[in-house]
């Protein structure tokens, strides 16, 4: 391909993911008459089939998280006890995800596990996001001392072993529940995307518009928030969406190590581990908890790629 | 440009203070006791129990102990790990297998996650796309550990490609693995913000303009679009460049290779002060100058970024 | 595009690596080239994991006492068949009243470095490792020597000597050695290698010698102990005892991780390991065949109860307890059958061991269990199981044993307390747990006396004492003949079992592996572990 003069796109074009032959040049679309940027936004969305799909595998995650009973009840045959004859027995009609290791119904598990993975994946990924934007707009944004302060702050997080912090907030919350998990992952989550919002607001805040705001005499709250923010936060939504997956599969990896969720929790990480060392001879208890979590990361991403894509006004 | 070094330069000595304190602390106010924990399911015999406390001034306040470790650091000694092995000692031959698998994985991670994030961006919304979408997606889902064993098993026992486990080899080879299993978590986040940045600034009116000159397209991506896209991705990579050295502490494992991640996570096991101590001040140090080349960096790709004002 | 083209291909194998992983299509252990001649020479790889001390007295590492067994000849050695003691270094070894020993050792005996092993060799050992300043690990191993508590006061003072009284260097080839209180057993405790001989550079320079230890055995070190990477053993020079080796050197590679050794063994890169994982039992099997084996061990695994705590003080509960946990099933569905259910105190290899002492206590009888629970009044709040975090299958056979206790005894709260084994340590010795726990037993020398004792003796961690049971064991210490031992053992045991004071779950068994390249394996199940010389090589 070549730099070809670009074909002009059709009128309404129809929106992702029907390809354009150019790239360089995006369809220009028409708002609807009286209708604000964030309501035809919201319109585009609903009428993308992938942006259903996702919403709707994600709607039917939180219902499963929020009302396991009936998805069990439904699904399968489970009777709610555990018995060791039937351990890593696999599929069958009557219990569709097999047996794990303990004797339980799998698919029992695996859908009382939702609850904990994704509370963790997106309790975690939001408080990550809301303290980075906040700490990475600051820093970026007046630059001197408060960025030098955060800049260490930062620097001393990073320093601190993931399991070391796991280890002492663990100890002080010896149930290791779902509580005591997030803050673990909070508290040493934050760093990266602090790091990438401050840089991204150093580039942006010298921006055309952004001085031309400042000489009218906006305040630096209205700075931050209606200029810089929107237009700095693209990446760190890009890394938040991909981090709902690294939290759930990084608690599972702090399970591996030995401090993460125990009895009687339940979650996709610790399916995950127990399936770890069987994965050859008994892959279904590797391949359910995998297919959920896989799904839900997926559905994250996807979705945050197209809300991105609607409300960026740069690719309008 | 000199100055803003030094200066940064001098802020690391706050910070690595700050830090070894606060590990201290951290392993201080942890309640167990390493001697019992390395007797296992024996009982110590109390006269044992108090000399080995002693030794390893177990029994001193926080605040006497951290005292003493700032004296034995003033004089070149890091002090002793459990086995009496000096930490030092420990340290210099455990960071040659760290820094080497977290550059080669670093490397891997740079390489692989911008080619990838430009050819899904170039081919956006078509299959390419998809697949490296998914790809990465699966990668993510799948814990570390998964993708390490299974990747040994193939690429190791059954086609024989690489080395499967330790330093034996040397590098490149022996790293080329456990590298690509340590990258392959980072390569989805690279990938992803490449992808993303370039479609952000393809749409920019720059590069519409250096289009409409009629410009080569792989002249406009390249000197063009990608410099300024790449300022994420060098951000987020500055900070891959530090966590690739503490997190390989799963891929050190299931690689058994002898570096730093290992070491810390069984010395906080063990509660063993002073090397969890000397390893995370070192960490914290590498984080510093990572950062700080991070930094300067920016001056270099985004002209708009300015240092010494 | 070439950036598209080039990237297509590692996109391709990356796919096609998934799916033939996937498939499971993993190459079989190296095909069997039949018995591996008899002829020495040769060199072979052990897979270890990292040792604490390769110094004898300073440790009771079953990873350092596989190379300690090596490297140095202790004063008997255990017979591989059955476990009683037969002289090694020591030519013999006799007593008239089980309190004072007389031991003669073998003349000529030298150490890698040329120094000739006296009995002054084997004193300056056990004194070193008794003193308690030194803090040596091994310490506790020489508590029935007289005059141990002089050298660990108590009150952690400095002690006035630095000799045990009982050891008596009579000559060059003759140590007497004083009981504090007569003990049959004793003969087998000097298996033990901090029983070993140290030279004179062991107290030169402690640190190099514990990277370099200079011993009596069949092997000597290659080189110093590269910490997490290698130790390497050769044939010793001078060697002039029982044990000569076949091969001519021996390669421990460590390892971390026990999967990761067992994939190497796999490749073909290891050619012996003696703890595959019981996760990994039916890959073993399909893949090593007949250079598989399961063999018993004097390891068990027990759920110790607080009895400090009122709601476990009925012996009632206990049993309920104990009645509510399946041992066939878990050993079955979580060790891949290859660990044995318990149904006595002590491991089912150890002389003296009685099938079904436990009785009905240790099989499965959830309704009898059930009856006995509501008899002792149930239970009230949450049920708490301490274990250390160290190894994955704890969590999955804790689960199981709390999936039973809720459904077979109907207690509602069950809740893990998993932490690292510095901060269990504590708590289990300073009776501060609420809850059962995980207790293990690896057995020091094999007698059911070991398990009683170091399980049960005073304070113990269960915190259960009964003066009955102390007299039977002292009883058995002091009797003159192994049968009449043995029967106050049992009474001993019997009163354990009745109390309850720990729960006996199962018996470990160990699974080893091997390459085609070795043969003449024996693995025994007591401290030796791989008879290191008597492996044979092809080469």
């Amino acid at each position: 391909m070549t730099g070809s003069p670009p074909a002009p796109p059709p009128a309404p074009a129809p929106p992702a993911p029907a390809p354009t032959r150019d790239l360089l040049l995006p369809p220009k679309r028409r708002p609807g008459r009286g209708e604000s940027p964030s309501a035809s936004a919201w319109r585009d969305l609903r009428t993308r089939p992938l942006v259903l799909a996702c919403t709707g595998v994600l709607l039917l995650m939180a219902l499963m998280a929020a009302f396991p009973k009936p998805f069990i009840a439904v699904l399968t045959h489970d009777s709610g006890r555990c018995e060791l004859s039937d351990s890593r027995v696999g599929p069958s009609l009557d219990h569709p995800f097999g047996f794990d290791l303990q004797g339980c119904d799998y698919l029992g598990q695996v859908v009382r596990g939702s609850r904990p993975s994704l509370v963790i994946g997106i309790v975690v990924t939001a408080g990550a996001l809301l303290l980075s934007v906040v700490l990475g707009l600051l820093a970026g944004f007046y630059g001197g001392w408060v960025d030098g302060l955060v800049s260490r702050v930062t620097d001393v997080f990073f320093g601190l072993p993931f399991v070391l912090g796991a280890t002492v907030v663990l100890v002080a919350f010896p149930d290791h529940g779902l509580g005591a998990m997030t803050l673990v992952l909070v508290a040493l989550g934050w760093t990266t995307m602090t790091r990438v919002m401050r840089a991204q607001v150093i580039g942006l805040k010298d921006a055309d518009y952004v001085q031309a705001a400042r000489s009218t005499g906006a305040r630096p709250l209205r700075l931050m928030t209606r200029h810089l923010l929107p237009n700095a936060v693209t990446p760190v939504v890009v890394v938040a969406m991909l981090n709902v997956g690294n939290v759930i599969s990084g608690e599972a990896t702090l399970d591996f190590l030995g401090v993460g969720l125990q009895y009687p929790a339940l979650s996709w990480g610790l399916q995950l581990n127990a399936a770890q060392a069987y994965f050859l001879d008994f892959p279904h208890l590797l391949a359910f908890p995998a297919l959920f979590l896989s799904a839900t990361v997926l559905s994250f991403i996807l979705l945050g790629d197209a809300v991105r894509d609607a409300y960026d006004p740069k690719l309008k | 440009m000199g100055r803003y070094i030094a200066r940064r330069l001098l802020y690391a000595v706050p910070v690595l203070l700050a830090t070894t304190f606060l590990i201290h602390a951290m392993v201080f106010v942890l309640p167990g006791d390493p001697i019992q924990g390395l007797a296992g399911d024996r009982p110590v015999p109390p006269a044992v129990l108090a000399e080995l406390h002693h030794r390893y001034h177990l029994d001193d306040p926080l605040v006497v102990q951290y005292a003493k470790y700032l004296g034995g650091l003033l004089t070149g000694d890091l002090g002793r790990t459990f086995t009496g092995e000096p930490v030092a000692d420990a340290l210099t031959g455990r960071w040659q297998v760290t820094l080497r698998l977290g550059l080669t994985a670093w490397f891997l991670e740079t390489v692989l996650g911008i080619a990838l994030g430009v050819w899904a961006a170039l081919r956006k919304g078509r299959w390419a796309d998809n697949a490296v979408l998914a790809g990465t997606t699966l990668v993510i889902a799948v814990p570390v550990y998964i993708v390490g064993y299974l990747a040994q098993l193939l690429l190791g026992v059954r086609l024989g490609w690489f080395p499967i486990s330790g330093t034996e080899d040397g590098w490149p080879t022996a790293y080329l693995l456990p590298g690509l299993v340590l990258a392959s978590f980072g390569v989805a986040y690279v990938a992803r913000l490449t992808r993303a940045s370039l479609l952000e600034n393809l749409r920019a009116d720059y590069v519409r303009t250096a289009g409409a000159k009629g410009l080569p397209r792989w002249r406009v991506i390249v000197r063009h679009t990608l410099r300024n896209s790449l300022i994420p991705v060098v951000t987020f990579l500055g900070v891959e460049l530090g966590s690739l050295m503490a997190g390989a502490v799963v891929t050190e494992y299931v690689f058994n290779l002898p570096g730093i991640g290992q070491q810390v996570f069984q010395a906080i096991q063990l509660r063993e002060g002073p090397t969890v101590v000397g390893i995370t001040t070192a960490l914290v140090l590498v984080y510093c100058l990572a950062n700080l080349l991070v930094d300067v960096l920016y001056g270099l790709l985004d002209p708009r970024i300015r240092h010494d004002r | 595009m070439l950036t598209a083209r080039a990237l297509r291909l590692p996109a391709a194998a990356l796919a096609l690596a998934v799916l033939a992983s996937a498939a499971g299509c993993v190459r079989r252990g190296d095909e069997d080239l039949g018995p591996v001649p008899d002829v020495p020479g040769g060199e072979y790889t052990v897979a270890l994991t990292e040792p604490d001390h390769l110094t004898p007295g300073r440790t009771t590492s079953s990873y350092s006492l596989q190379v300690i067994q090596g490297l140095f000849d202790t004063p008997v050695a255990l017979d591989p068949a059955d476990g009683h003691a037969v002289p090694l270094a020591a030519e013999s070894l006799t007593t008239d009243d089980q309190r004072v020993w007389t031991l003669r050792f073998r003349p000529g005996a030298v150490f890698h470095n040329g120094e000739p092993v006296t009995a002054a060799s084997y004193a300056a050992a056990w004194n070193a490792a008794a003193y308690g300043p030194n803090g040596w690990e091994a310490n506790g191993y020489f508590s029935q020597i007289d005059g141990y508590a002089a050298l660990n006061p108590a009150d952690g003072a400095e002690p006035a000597t630095d000799r045990l009284s009982g050891l008596e260097v009579v000559d060059d080839t003759t140590l007497k050695v004083t009981l504090g209180a007569p003990f049959s057993q004793f003969p087998m405790l000097l298996a033990f290698p901090a029983f070993a001989p140290l030279p004179k550079a062991a107290f030169d320079d402690p640190a190099g010698y514990d990277l370099h230890p200079v011993g009596n055995g069949p092997f000597a070190m290659d080189g110093d102990w590269r910490h997490h990477q290698r130790i390497d053993l050769r044939r010793a020079g001078g060697y002039t005892g029982l044990r000569p080796p076949t091969a001519d050197a021996v390669h421990f590679r460590i390892f971390t991780s026990k999967d990761t050794a067992f994939t190497e063994l796999r490749a073909g890169h290891v050619d012996f390991m003696a703890s595959v994982p019981p996760a990994r039992a039916y890959e073993a099997k399909r893949t090593f065949g007949r250079r598989y084996s399961v063999r018993p061990s004097g390891t068990m695994d027990y759920l110790g109860l607080p009895l400090w705590d009122p709601r476990y003080a009925k012996p009632e509960l206990r049993q309920a307890i104990s009645m509510a946990i399946d041992r066939k099933g878990i050993t079955r569905a979580i060790f891949n059958e290859v660990f044995a259910p318990a149904d006595s105190l002590v491991a089912a290899m150890i002389p003296g061991h009685r099938a079904g002492a436990c009785g009905e206590t240790c099989t499965y009888r959830p309704e009898r269990a059930k009856e006995l629970f509501d008899k002792a009044g149930g239970f009230t709040g949450t049920l708490e199981l301490y274990f250390a975090n160290s190894d994955p299958t704890y969590e999955q056979w804790m689960t199981a044993v709390a999936n039973e206790l809720k459904q077979n005894l109907g207690i509602r709260d069950v809740a893990f307390r998993k932490m690292s084994g510095a901060d269990l340590g504590p708590i289990l010795n300073g009776r501060k747990a609420t809850g059962p726990y995980r207790q293990n037993w690896v057995v020091d020398y094999p007698s059911v006396q070991n398990y009683l004792a170091g399980l049960l003796g005073p304070n113990n961690r269960s915190g259960w004492s009964d003066p009955a049971f102390d007299e039977a064991l002292a009883l058995g210490n002091a009797a003159p003949t192994a049968a009449e031992s043995e029967e106050h053992y049992h009474q001993a045991e019997s009163i354990a079992l009745k109390a309850l004071p720990l729960i006996p779950l199962w018996n470990w068994q160990d699974q080893t592996a091997w390459s085609s390249r070795i043969g003449n394996v024996l693995v025994d199940p007591y401290v030796a572990g791989l008879h290191l010389e008597k492996v044979t090589v092809r080469h």
